[in-house]
Formats: C-alpha cells, structure tokens, sequence
C-alpha cells in the first residue's frame, strides 16, 4: 500500500481503568473505504476518538499524513474529516452559513460557488441552502456536512454510525456521496452496525471484537463484493 | 484569535436569532433606557429643588428685620445636601439619609426629607436607577444568554466536532465570552450614556466617569469570564443554569444584604432615639448655663469676674450673656461633635468591613466604588453633616458673640420689661446679611478616586479569581482532548 494516509499499529486506549481497545492494528490508503463494524461498546467510536486525539492513546502506533495526533493535534485535525453520528450542525444557522461558519473555524477559504457547486454535487436543492438546519432531516444534514467535508478537502473522511436514522433510499443516497469522495482519493473510515450497507459500499470490512479486529473482509472485482454469509455469521458471533 | 472572533459571531448570531436572548437584551435595554431617562429627571428636579430651597432659606435668612442676635440663634436657618455630581447615574443612600437640616442654636437636629421615608415602599426595595440596573438585572441576563454557550454544544456534540474542525479549548472559550461580553457592553450602553452625560454636564467629572465605568466594566467582566467557565465546566446545560442562577442570588442578593445586616450587629451603631437620651443626660452633666448656682457656670462666672478684676457680671466690659451662651454653645457643641465622630467612626467601620466583604461579593465593591465615584456614598453624607455642624457652630458663635459684644448688658437684663432697651438690643438687620450662605461641595475628584481604590482593587482581584477559573475550565476541555 503506498502512501497510506492512516496507520495505527496495536493501538491501546484505556477508558476509565479499562482497555476498550487493545492491540487494534488498521492502515487506511487514499480513495479506500473501510467499515469498521461490531457490537455495542466494541470499541468502534473509541478508535475514532482516539484518532481525533479527544482519547489519549496508552500504547501502539498511530499516525494520519504521517504526523502523530499525540504531538501534532492541529496538523492532525487539520487532514480529517469527521461526521459525528449526530452531524453536528447549528440549528439557527442555515446550510449555507453552517458551510460558512465551519470552513473558518477549520481556515479553509471557499468561494461562493464553490460552495453551491458541492451543494449540487452531495444532491442538496437549491432552496435548502438558505434554511435553517433545525428544519432539516437527517440526509439533508448528512448531505450538507458532506458538502463540508468535500470542501475541506482532507485526505481522511471518519464517519460515526452514518445511516442509522436514514431510511433506505437517503442510506444508498449517503453511500453514493462516499463513492464520489474515494473517487477523489479521500480515505473513508466508517464505523457503522449497517452490514448491507457497509458491503454495499466498503472495500474492506473490518470486525472489531475484544478491542481488536478479530476478521476482516475485502471486497472481491466481481459480484457479489462480499460473502454476506460469512459477514453475517462474523457479525453475529461477536454480538 | 480568528477562530475565537468567528465562533463569537456565530454566537452573537444564535443570541440575535433566539426569541428569549432578544427579549432579554430588549428588556434590559427598555430598563436601562427608562432608568437612565428617569434617574436623571427625578435628580435634576431634585438638584433644582434643592438648589431653590437653599437659596429660599438663605433668603429668608437675610431677611429677618432688626432683632436680638439670641432671637437668631433660635430663628435658625437650614442646609440642604446638593445633589452628587454623578447621582443621576447611581443615586446611593441619598433616598435614605435624609437631605435637610435645620441649624439652630443649642441643638443638633437629624437629617430630614430622605426620599425613601417621604415614598412608597418601592423606593426601600430598591430605585430603578442605572447602577441598579448594571449590579443586579445586567448579570441576570448574562447568566440567561450566557449558561449554556458551551454546555449546549457539548449536549449536541458540537463541541467535538468544533474541534475536530480546528477549534482549540481556547479559542472556544474566548469566542463565547467575547460574544457575551459584547452582550454586556450591549446592556451598560444605556446606563454608560448616562454617566457619560453626566460627565460632558461636569467636565471635571469625566475622569471619575471613566473610573466608575472601569469598575462596572471589570465587575460584567467577571460574571463574562464566570458564566463561560461554568458553561464549560458543568456537566449540562440546566447545571450550568441552576450553578449560575445560585450564584447571582448569593453574590447579587444575598450576600450585600446579609453583610449589611452582619456590620450592623458586629458594630452596632445607637439608635437615633438611645443617642438622644445620651446627649440629654451628657447635657444635664456639662450643667445649665441658665441656672446661676450650676457648679459649672457658676465657676466659668467666678473666673471671668477675677479675670477682669470685678465682682459683678455687669461691670464686665462686655454682655455677660453672649459670652455664656458662647461658652454653653462650645460645650454642647463639642457634645455633639463627640457623639457624631463616634456615630461616624462607627458607619466608617461599617463601610470599611462591607468593603472588605467584597471578597466573597463583587456587587458590594461596585457598589461602594459606584457610590464613591457618585459621591452619593455615606461618607459624603458624613462630610456634609459635619460640614453642616461647622457652618451652625461658627453661624451661633458669632450671633452669640455679636450679643457679647453688640448689646449692652443692661439692656439685655431690661429688655423683658423695658420695649426701649428691648429695641437698642435689636441688631441691625443688615448684620444678617454678613453671615455666608451654607454652602457643602462634594470631595473632590481625586479625593473621590482615592476613595475608590479599595473596591476597585477588590473588584481587580475578583477579575484575577475569574481568569484562574477561566483558566481551569481551558485545562479541563483540553483534557477532554479539546
């Protein structure tokens, strides 16, 4: 794998005198999209957190870009992407001021219609720009932060349980937008419960278990991309 | 600091576009505006009233006929406080010590006329004046805009993904307390314009202008950088509210009022009334000027008369009477004088220690540096009380010194019986004219600043409390790994 843009070697973090993750190895290249799946308290949004550097890590290697969260936070952040589960947008603004407001947070110059030109490309009408988004949905917020996320044109994209809440059309819609953005060589680090979706849509899966990746899985260059079976008797056992 | 001036609009924003912050700061402004407006009539008609009553006595004063210079002493005349520079802007006791003295001979008269005994009971609760406004409604809004700045966005999950986009701890907590600090300035604009107005009214006065504004700017300042940090430190945003709401009710309410009542019990100052009775029974001591066999005048009498080698009080070169209600006015007077420096030794000691209290409140020092920059304070009550004294003692003194000198004795001992040595007794009323006018100036500008530099160094060490708390809500959230 050549330039990988996320490296984490036997990752360790430790949560309250417990080791949520233990020995987690992963390396992410760009334009690669890799589910992370697994139960409830697994580990899965630990991994993410620690690599947002919001968690310390106790042991094992971790690097994005090369540059190590626990010494270089802002260069660190600076390449990621991340949408929360939530997508952390403000209510009283509207999408375009939501765009606004987090691109100069994160001092990121767009044009005005570089702006509208994302806006069309994650499939956000026109009208919706100008509203407030404490009227929209959960696509349409999903939609405007990976706008945002296009925008800022990092190298790394981390997603918190994307679909859940998303009704099947909005899901395949999402995993369309995550396509779009590989394309654009943005590594894509997903952590998400939706098997289909996460086969429909990864080049690998990964199945967390005992804060470890117990099995992984790569998508096949014919159809079908993965062995659901197998995926689904994976899954089951480390539920 | 780009960061911190974008997540500052952003939150100026959310405060413009929430119904509730608007009608906070429209409510404040409304009060503030009203309060200004208001304050400033009632003391200009005040000062008007004042300044014509004054003039009116002093008149009245000037124009008594010819009469006997003791009939003046009784006649009397009055003092009235003029209203501070600054009072439109932070009235002080000035409702509640009473404005008008009536100055006569033998007697020290209380103060009359406070606003609150002549008004309703709101006056007693509380007059919604613009220094009313900034210490107690200014940081209730604060608390309501400012409680849940951070905590909302951690309870959302914005906080994370607010640093996820670059935002460091500090440039969140500075953004959110530049944006209710620009609140805060929003609240005082209308109560600084009255101080301001006040200052261009007085040039003299604009330094102690900028001094008051400076301790109101540090005293916001405070609740600015506390509210943040609480908002940050809490573990929710009701947390935050019900945290801040507590404090304003101890710091803002409590606290004043129950230092008040502390200094009142740990140094407790006579009633009016067990005052009265001690001068009365310390008078009843000195003994009666009247009552020739009282030992003290009758001694005061036996050296005169050795002094000047004669045996009779009307072979005196001068009129035995007016040296004797000299001598009587002296002693009384320094009766009085002994008793108002301990009253005022008393409410110094008052004021010092509610002064000192001001650690654990910072409304009591801005309300003392307030007061003081307004000279509206108890200690300008105090100076004009004894200036008061001064100009009644010195005002008696020469009336009693004119009959000393000015009428004969025997027509004094006569004139009961006698309406011709009743007249040549009378003094000519163009003697009234010589007496100067009352006239009681505030302490001076730098007098007043001095005064101020107690609170307004409680208040420097309330700011220094409230960036270490700053400061520690900055460490925890870049613990959390903001």
């Amino acid at each position: 794998m050549s330039n990988p843009v996320l490296v984490i070697d036997q990752l360790v973090v430790e949560r309250g005198g417990r080791r949520i993750v233990d020995g987690l190895s992963l390396t992410l290249a760009g334009g690669e999209i890799y589910a992370l799946l697994g139960g409830n308290g697994a580990g899965k949004s630990t991994t993410l957190f620690a690599i947002l550097g919001f968690l310390a890590r106790s042991g094992g290697g971790l690097t994005i870009g090369g540059q190590d969260p626990a010494t270089a936070i802002e260069a660190v952040r600076a390449q990621i992407a991340y949408l929360p589960e939530n997508v952390a947008l403000y209510d009283h603004l509207t999408a375009r001021e939501n765009v606004d407001y987090l691109l100069k947070i994160a001092d990121c110059r767009r044009s005005r219609a570089e702006i509208e030109a994302a806006f069309l490309s994650v499939g956000l009408a026109a009208p919706a720009w100008e509203q407030r988004a404490g009227s929209f949905s959960k696509g349409m917020r999903q939609k405007t932060a990976i706008a945002l996320a296009m925008l800022r044109d990092t190298p790394l994209l981390l997603l918190d349980e994307p679909t859940s809440g998303l009704d099947p059309a909005a899901s395949a819609d999402f995993h369309a937008l995550l396509e779009t953005l590989a394309a654009r060589g943005v590594a894509v680090l997903m952590v998400t419960h939706d098997l289909l979706g996460a086969a429909d849509t990864a080049d690998r899966i990964g199945l967390i278990s005992g804060g470890r990746i117990a099995s992984e899985w790569s998508a096949q260059t014919s159809e079908p991309r993965f062995d659901l079976n197998a995926l689904h008797d994976g899954f089951a056992r480390v539920r | 600091m780009n960061r911190a001036l974008t997540i500052a609009g952003a939150e100026l924003r959310l405060m413009l576009r929430s119904r509730l912050a608007l009608v906070g700061i429209a409510t404040l402004l409304l009060l503030s505006a009203i309060a200004a407006v208001t304050s400033a009539t009632q003391m200009a008609a005040a000062a008007e009233m004042r300044a014509e009553a004054q003039a009116a006595t002093d008149a009245q004063f000037k124009a008594q006929p010819d009469r006997h210079p003791h009939r003046m002493v009784h006649y009397g005349t009055y003092a009235l406080r003029p209203v501070g520079p600054l009072a439109a802007f932070d009235p002080g006791v000035d409702a509640f010590t009473g404005t008008l003295l009536f100055l006569e001979g033998h007697r020290q008269n209380s103060a009359t006329f406070g606003a609150a005994r002549e008004s309703s009971d709101l006056v007693r609760f509380g007059q919604l004046t613009p220094a009313f406004v900034l210490q107690t409604l200014a940081p209730l809004l604060l608390v309501f805009l400012g409680f849940a700045s951070i905590a909302r966005e951690r309870e959302r999950g914005s906080l994370r993904a607010l640093a996820a986009y670059g935002a460091g701890a500090w440039s969140i907590l500075v953004g959110k307390a530049l944006a209710l600090g620009v609140a805060a300035a929003l609240a005082m604009a209308p109560a600084f314009a009255a101080l301001g107005w006040a200052a261009v009214q007085q040039p003299g006065e604009a330094g102690i202008a900028a001094l008051t504004a400076l301790s109101y700017g540090g005293y916001l300042l405070v609740w600015v950088l506390v509210i943040t940090a609480v908002s940050a430190l809490a573990a929710s945003a009701q947390g935050a509210l019900v945290t801040l709401i507590a404090a304003w009710a101890i710091v803002v309410v409590l606290v004043p009022r129950a230092a008040a009542a502390w200094v009142g019990v740990a140094e407790p100052l006579p009633s009016r009334v067990d005052t009265e009775f001690a001068i009365a029974a310390d008078l009843r001591r000195i003994g009666d000027s009247h009552n020739p066999n009282d030992p003290h005048f009758a001694a005061f009498k036996a050296k005169l008369l050795k002094r000047y080698g004669v045996t009779r009080v009307e072979d005196l070169p001068f009129n035995y009477r007016g040296v004797l209600a000299q001598e009587g006015e002296r002693l009384t007077s320094q009766l009085f004088k002994d008793y108002a420096a301990r009253a005022a030794a008393i409410q110094n000691a008052q004021t010092e220690t509610l002064t000192t209290l001001g650690i654990i409140s910072p409304a009591l020092a801005v309300r003392r540096a307030s007061m003081t920059g307004a000279a509206t304070d108890l200690g300008t009550h105090l100076a004009f009380l004894a200036a008061a004294e001064a100009y009644r003692y010195a005002m008696v003194q020469k009336l009693n010194g004119l009959q000393a000198s000015a009428v004969a004795s025997a027509d004094d001992a006569a004139r009961s019986k006698d309406p011709i040595a009743d007249r040549r007794t009378r003094i000519s009323a163009d003697f009234w004219k010589t007496i100067p006018d009352f006239d009681f100036s505030a302490p001076s500008p730098g007098e007043r600043a001095g005064a101020m530099a107690m609170p307004l160094a409680v208040l420097a060490l309330w700011v220094a409390l409230a960036i270490g708390l700053f400061a520690f809500a900055r460490r925890r959230l870049e613990r959390a790994g903001l």
